[in-house]
């Protein structure tokens, strides 16, 4: 296991990676400021 | 979050078994339009292809964060009729964590649950019972008044 986050940042990408290991996804809209 | 929530071990390792992570800055498009973004953090429970199933505005300390995020896999499956499923994920948050903020609203997931598993009202009415006795003042135990008379 990781020991952090592994963000994906590419919404067809995201969408191949959920489908593939049939996950659902946790989208997070952030402000880096 | 980031330096709080997202670093936590359990969280790390709850999103690595459960959720393909996936991160965009609130202002860019099209997704923050598509998504209709106006605060941050804001947290969305998307199905495998792409589908909202659950949201949550503001921050959330790590225990509310998985509690977050097993009420939209639960909302996933119940809204896809797999209601045993739900049921499955909703007693985790029930059993696990009963002081979150997703708590109130997972007794009636579960209730509304069990009564389409079983067409019995008294789901229902038990669900009403249980937000009045250990959560009288969420918005959850008012939603469910009603289900006091079946």
């Amino acid at each position: 296991m990781e020991n952090k986050i592994k963000w994906e940042t590419e919404m067809a990408a995201v969408i191949d990676k959920a489908r593939s290991e049939n996950k659902n996804i946790l989208l997070d809209f952030f402000n880096p400021g | 979050m980031d330096a709080v929530t997202y670093p936590d071990a359990r969280v790390v390792s709850f999103i690595d078994e459960n959720m393909i992570p996936f991160r965009v800055l609130y202002d860019a498009e099209p997704l923050s339009k598509d998504f209709n973004i106006k605060w941050t953090p804001t947290i969305i429970t998307l199905d495998s292809g792409g589908l909202e199933h659950h949201r949550s505005v503001g921050f959330l300390e790590p225990d509310a964060l998985i509690s977050t995020i097993l009420l939209g896999i639960a909302k996933v499956f119940f809204d896809t009729n797999r209601f045993d499923d739900a049921l499955i994920n909703l007693e985790k948050i029930l059993k696990d964590y009963p002081e979150t903020n997703s708590a109130p609203e997972a007794i009636y997931m579960r209730g509304v649950s069990l009564y389409k598993n079983t067409d019995d009202p008294r789901e229902l009415k038990e669900a009403y019972e249980k937000l009045r006795d250990k959560y009288p003042e969420s918005e959850w135990a008012k939603k469910a008044y009603p289900y006091r008379l079946l």
